[in-house]
């Protein structure tokens, strides 16, 4: 755990920041009460990850540690501390806005490096090849409609998906 | 009426206010208005020999209406009322203003400006006072009575000190015994000493020490000549006035004579039906017949309805040595005559089977802090042992969680107060009794803000009771041992723990007692937002509501702890007993009065007045009109405002007066600058002029100011009529609309002032001469910025040209 | 007959040919018509939703927007696909900054989302469509030795004030669909926590504790195999179990099965039109205890 330097203007800045993000909207609702850490079956299995202290970390402006970490991104998305928040901290959404900022930042995890990919490619993070596809009356199954790729590519250039992938050195 | 004699008197305020504003300007201006026939000038009016002047004018009846000048008119026309009062003039028929804070002062940099103001607002007074009328105090009957509804510690000390004032005090209470919460709850923190303790009544010949307090059963309490009590008991409907209320109360068959019975509990051994017992948690068995805890005032055996089979069993009669039960005993209705009410219904723990994860409702090892009470009790259910009442073994860890449902955005958002001391107290009472006891306290935060409180705290600590800094997420069970797994997070050690627990203890939220909501509805009392009885004013006023006669004391309001609930019986029992002592409650005549030809029966103004002050009544020619009722009526004006027919009027600021003043204020120019009528509201719109006079800010003379009971009063028209009057700009200057005096007139003058804009875009008057300001009194910073920023807007948009204006 | 547009994501066709098999067949025999849109894409799941939420909502909108121009409500057979989809439709619905927000990125595809449809899943489809009374009518081979650990996954029922399918501590939607099959819903430690699908690819260590945990504890109960909801769960349960018993070198042998291939198998289909040979763990005991 490192020490917290004070730093005032960037506190104020990174919870607003999470704030303003689509997901992070109730992030400074939160008072640490920790029944999301005990919810989290992440958590129970290992010590690199617990949500209530990846929310506090950001509200005390320590944007650098949570973004640059591994913490954001082992949670599983389960959602059961969010269920569970008597804040109605939208926990698990945090946890995405948060990953939001990261990824923005450069901090890629290769398999969602992977998954960005995909989606651009194909129009599915997970392709369906031309042999599969192929084996489908085999088994008794309709042909597979075209994906839309075409439609999604434009979407993903007006959400700015595209630019998303710069990879920061090192990380 | 008889012809209008005006005596105008100016005070220069020890000659302070003629170095600024030129008096014979003014009293060569005042003498020339007709009704105007005695003009005096003194350094002080509000008493000795100027007050002398004005007494002795009335007296020779050579005038029969007042305007004074004086400094702070809301401390001296007091005194100024009072003496003209008793020299024979109607006290209503005399006007005070104030030409130091509201002219010399925050214009002394423009002396000749401040001057001609103060002409306009002489002028405004005086066509005031000419349409005045005479009005009388009101008195209505107040019974010496009255009730109150719970019978908890609250109600309790309440009724001894209202009781002890000679008043006929009426108790109801649901139960079939006293006590609420507190005969539950054993023992009350910070002292651990008896719950059911309370004040004793004077009329307990035996203790007229100061020094008595005494346990209910032992306190005289049901010996009190004048008290009325009624267990087992409803009110049911709730009728009339102030001073005057009709209830009616329903009284529930127990079936058993309460003077008869001697609780020789032969009864229950021959009652061959035996349920679960709720009332101590489920922890025993009770039949049909029983008393619910052992020692209870009244000590009364009841029979549960639901279950007993009457006379197709009986046993319990034969049994009966006193012939006490009696399974024909039917629902009682009584009627009470009272002059005031106090509401002392209490809380309860509120259900927490909803957080599901915690399984109150399927396990049965996890109980409440008010279940425990009944464990720890040596007279309860289990004797004293702290036992698992799955299999009734002793229960070694016992874990306590806190803030369930409390503090939750989901459920009850606030912190409900005790529960951290009811915690601790539970906590020390098991660990002291059983040092060998393993007890853990899960929380968020620890509160412990009372007195003594802190050290209860430690002690707590010192008796290695052990804190857990996390919210539990989860209570599991062990399929094989049958313990519960309590899954917390210790954030402070930033640790998953799996508590071990025989028991696990929740502290509920406090929530508003069953049967909240009815009798509100029956009261005609708010709730807030969680459901409590809403008080009048927290700050000021935390144990009346806004309506006059009724008065709230104890847990009805919010979750608190017995210091607490005492002192708020204690002021209820004051505020209860306030108009009664006298037999009589007096009012003012200033409340509105419905011209009956007018009302269109539209049902606007029974609806909004804040106080039930108007109700419809049938006229002979079956169709309704409107009344007022003067005893309700708290003379806001804020019917005026709403009626769409103009049938309503306030005695005292009536539409003509008002108009007289508007017409007044505009008519003497005197100033380069824009003229601006400035409406506000008696409360803390005109208190915010005083406060910027009284700190002497500057803004400018072409402000004049009008004062109205509240901004509520205002109609559309009124403001038009300001503009034909010659106002250049208009300001409305009032409460905060959450802070309005009278609840809801503010908002509704902004709803006004919306409309008026509308109206004037219409007319192609720019909407923006109009404008609604919210101060409250400390802000005359405020006050004096407004009327800068109405003045450069009115410079800026021109001068405003009406046809037919004068 | 009631007609839905078929969402089937990007999991069942290129690895579960399964579970799409079971569901069309099991559907058709129970009278409910699914639609094949074109152009649909991926859904956009908490994969992506850990890139841009935005993005996440936006084509999610858009492949609502094709079930409302075919007048179609959406089922889907993947949890992850009815939590993004249903989420999302809740959510544009009640918020009208949001949805203006999102319709201007769709109108470059010439999209509007109206939020005029619904998105079911599976399950609900089940009860409300066709109802417990009926299916358990439409069953010919009961299921009745057979001990069924249901597993809901996450996303089926969380976050539950949007996706409203059950209640998401108690739920009994799987338990009683379950039973109306024939088959004994079996109680285990931990029915409701995730599987840690999510966490393949970045951390297959703490997948497959979490996955493991899964299977010790339905062993433990006793049941014979898993019930899933998701393509997700049954890749970590199913493929899952193989990368266990390497890691731990223990030995477990849980067949996984959908819901839809029990259901398939109550409704008299044969167990040979339904590719069960994709499953790693044998799905054979399974047959032969229900025959």
């Amino acid at each position: 755990m490192k020490h917290g330097k004070e730093k005032k203007t960037a506190s104020q800045a990174f919870s607003s920041v999470v704030k303003s993000r689509l997901g992070g909207e109730t992030i400074t609702l939160c008072y640490q009460c920790g029944t999301c850490a005990s919810s989290c079956p992440v958590g129970k299995i290992t010590d690199r990850f617990n949500p209530r202290e990846v929310i506090r970390l950001a509200l005390l402006g320590e944007k650098d540690e949570v973004i640059s970490g591994d913490a954001v991104w082992l949670c599983c998305s389960c959602y059961n501390c969010q269920e569970r928040c008597p804040q109605k901290v939208e926990i698990a959404d945090v946890m995405y806005a948060l990953r939001n900022i990261a990824f923005k930042e450069g901090y890629i995890p290769n398999i969602y490096s992977e998954f960005a990919s995909a989606l651009l490619n194909d129009g599915r993070i997970v392709g369906v090849s031309k042999f599969v596809e192929k084996k489908r009356p085999d088994i008794g199954l309709p042909p597979l409609q075209p994906t839309g790729v075409d439609s999604l590519r434009k979407i993903l250039s007006a959400t700015g998906f595209d630019k998303l992938q710069q990879k920061k050195e090192g990380a | 009426m008889g012809e209008v004699k005006v005596g105008v008197f100016l005070s220069d305020c020890g000659k302070q206010l003629s170095e600024i504003l030129d008096f014979e300007a003014l009293i060569k201006y005042v003498k020339k208005v007709s009704g105007v026939v005695l003009v005096g000038k003194s350094s002080e009016f509000w008493r000795g020999k100027g007050l002398q002047i004005i007494v002795d004018a009335v007296k020779r009846g050579e005038i029969n209406r007042v305007v004074v000048a004086e400094s702070l008119p809301k401390l001296s026309e007091v005194n100024v009322v009072k003496a003209v009062e008793e020299a024979g003039l109607n006290p209503y028929l005399a006007e005070v203003i104030d030409l130091k804070d509201h002219c010399a002062w925050p214009h002394r940099k423009t002396p000749k400006e401040a001057t001609e103001k103060a002409k306009a607002m002489l002028l405004s007074a005086i066509e005031r006072a000419k349409l005045l009328e005479p009005l009388e105090k009101l008195e209505f009957p107040a019974l010496k009575s009255t009730l109150i509804i719970g019978g908890g510690i609250a109600g309790m000390q309440a009724a001894v000190d209202l009781a002890d004032l000679g008043f006929e005090v009426n108790l109801v209470e649901k139960a079939p015994f006293l006590g609420g919460l507190a005969a539950r709850a054993g023992r009350f923190f910070p002292t651990d000493d008896c719950a059911i303790c309370i004040q004793s009544p004077a009329s307990d010949v035996k203790t007229i020490t100061h020094t008595s307090r005494k346990c209910v059963y032992r306190s005289g309490f049901s010996e009190i000549p004048n008290l009325n009590m009624l267990t087992n008991s409803k009110v049911v409907s709730v009728e009339g006035v102030p001073g005057n209320y009709k209830v009616t109360i329903k009284k529930k068959p127990t079936y058993v004579d309460e003077l008869k019975c001697v609780a020789c509990d032969l009864c229950t051994t021959v009652c061959p039906v035996e349920v679960s017992d709720e009332y101590n948690a489920k922890l025993k068995t009770r039949k049909a017949i029983y008393m619910r805890i052992p020692n209870v005032h009244p000590p009364v055996y009841v029979i549960d309805e639901s279950v007993c089979k009457f006379h197709d069993c009986a046993k319990c009669v034969e049994v009966c040595p006193t012939k006490a039960i009696k399974l024909d005993q039917k629902s009682e209705q009584t009627t009470l005559n009272v002059g005031s009410i106090i509401v002392a219904t209490g809380f309860q723990e509120w259900d927490s089977s909803v957080i599901k994860e915690y399984h109150y409702d399927d396990y049965p090892d996890v109980i409440t802090n008010l279940e425990l009470a009944r464990m720890i009790d040596g007279f309860g259910p289990t004797g004293g042992m702290i036992i698992r009442p799955s299999d009734r073994r002793p229960a070694k860890k016992i874990v306590f969680i806190q803030c369930v449902g409390s503090r939750d955005r989901r459920w009850n958002p606030y912190c409900s107060s005790i529960c951290c001391m009811i915690s601790l107290k539970h906590a020390s009472l098991i660990k002291s009794a059983y040092p060998d006891k393993d007890v853990t306290i899960c929380y968020i935060d620890i509160r412990t803000t009372g007195r003594e409180h802190e050290d209860y705290y430690e002690r707590a600590r010192e008796m290695g009771i052990k804190f857990v800094k996390g919210r539990p997420s989860e209570i599991s069970r062990d399929p094989e041992t049958g313990k519960l797994i309590v899954d917390v997070e210790d954030e402070l050690l930033k640790r998953l723990l799996e508590l071990e627990a025989d028991l696990v203890v929740l502290a509920p939220a406090m929530v508003p007692a069953e049967g909240t909501q009815e009798l509100a509805g029956i009261l005609g009392l708010e709730l807030d937002g969680d459901g409590f009885f809403k008080e009048y004013n927290a700050k000021l006023r935390p144990t009346e509501t806004k309506l006059r006669g009724i008065y709230l004391c104890g847990g009805a309001t919010f979750p608190k702890d017995a210091p607490t609930t005492s002192l708020q019986a204690h002021s209820a029992a004051i505020k209860a007993a306030k108009f009664l002592t006298t037999g009589k409650i007096v009012k003012d005549q200033r409340t509105a009065v419905i011209n009956e030809d007018y009302c269109g029966d539209c049902e606007f103004c029974p609806v909004t007045c804040p106080y039930g002050a108007i109700s419809l009544v049938p006229t002979t020619e079956e169709h309704f009109v409107a009344q007022v009722n003067d005893l309700l009526c708290e003379g806001c004006g804020v019917c005026v405002g709403t009626c769409p027919l103009n049938a309503i009027e306030l005695r005292h600021s009536r539409p003509n007066q008002m108009l007289a003043q508007m017409e007044a204020l505009m008519s003497v120019n005197g100033t380069s600058k824009p003229l601006v009528l400035a409406i506000c509201c008696s409360e803390c719109g005109h208190t915010a002029v005083d406060s910027s006079g009284m700190a002497m800010m500057q803004y400018p003379a072409n402000v004049r100011v009008m004062k109205v009971p509240c901004t509520g009063i205002l109609q559309v028209h009124q403001f038009l009529e300001a503009f034909k009057a010659g106002a250049q700009g208009v300001m409305v200057v009032g409460c905060k609309s959450d802070g309005c005096h009278y609840e809801v007139g503010s908002a509704k003058a902004e709803k006004k002032v919306e409309l008026a804009r509308i109206l004037l875009k219409e007319y192609g008057i720019e909407p923006e001469r109009l404008e609604m300001f919210n101060m409250v009194f400390i802000e005359g910073d405020k006050f004096a910025e407004a009327t800068q920023t109405m003045t450069k807007r009115l410079e800026k948009l021109g001068s405003l040209q009406l046809m037919g204006a004068s | 007959m009631s007609s839905y547009a078929l969402f089937l994501g990007c999991t069942i066709p290129a690895r579960q040919p399964n579970y799409e098999l079971s569901a069309r067949k099991a559907l058709a025999k129970l009278g409910i018509e699914l639609v094949d849109l074109a152009n649909m894409t991926c859904c956009c799941p908490p994969p992506i939703q850990s890139i841009d939420l935005e993005t996440s909502l936006a084509v999610a909108a858009y492949n609502i927007c094709l079930a409302e121009e075919a007048d179609l409500n959406l089922i889907t057979l993947c949890s992850g696909c009815f939590e993004s989809l249903a989420m999302a439709n809740t959510i544009l619905k009640d918020d009208e900054q949001l949805k203006a927000k999102i319709n201007r990125i769709l109108s470059q595809v010439g999209k509007e989302f109206l939020g005029n449809k619904e998105v079911k899943h599976l399950l609900q489809v089940l009860v409300d469509d066709v109802g417990l009374n009926r299916l358990k009518q439409s069953v010919s081979k009961p299921l009745s030795k057979l001990k069924v650990a249901p597993f809901y996954g996450c996303h089926a029922l969380r976050p539950s004030e949007l996706l409203k399918l059950d209640d998401p501590e108690r739920p009994t939607i799987l338990e009683n669909l379950i039973e109306t099959l024939g088959a004994e819903s079996v109680e285990y430690r931990n029915k409701l926590k995730c599987c840690g699908g999510l966490l393949r690819g970045y951390s297959d260590d703490l997948a497959l504790n979490l996955a493991r945990e899964k299977i010790v504890n339905t062993t433990k109960a006793g049941a014979d195999c898993i019930g899933t909801l998701c393509p997700f769960c049954f890749v970590a349960l199913d493929i899952g179990q193989m990368q266990m018993k390497a890691k731990f070198q223990e030995t477990y042998d849980m067949p996984v099965l959908h819901y839809s291939e029990l259901l398939a198998l109550a409704l008299g289909i044969d167990p040979k039109e339904l590719a069960l040979q994709t499953h790693k763990i044998k799905t054979d005991k399974i047959l032969n205890k229900i025959s």
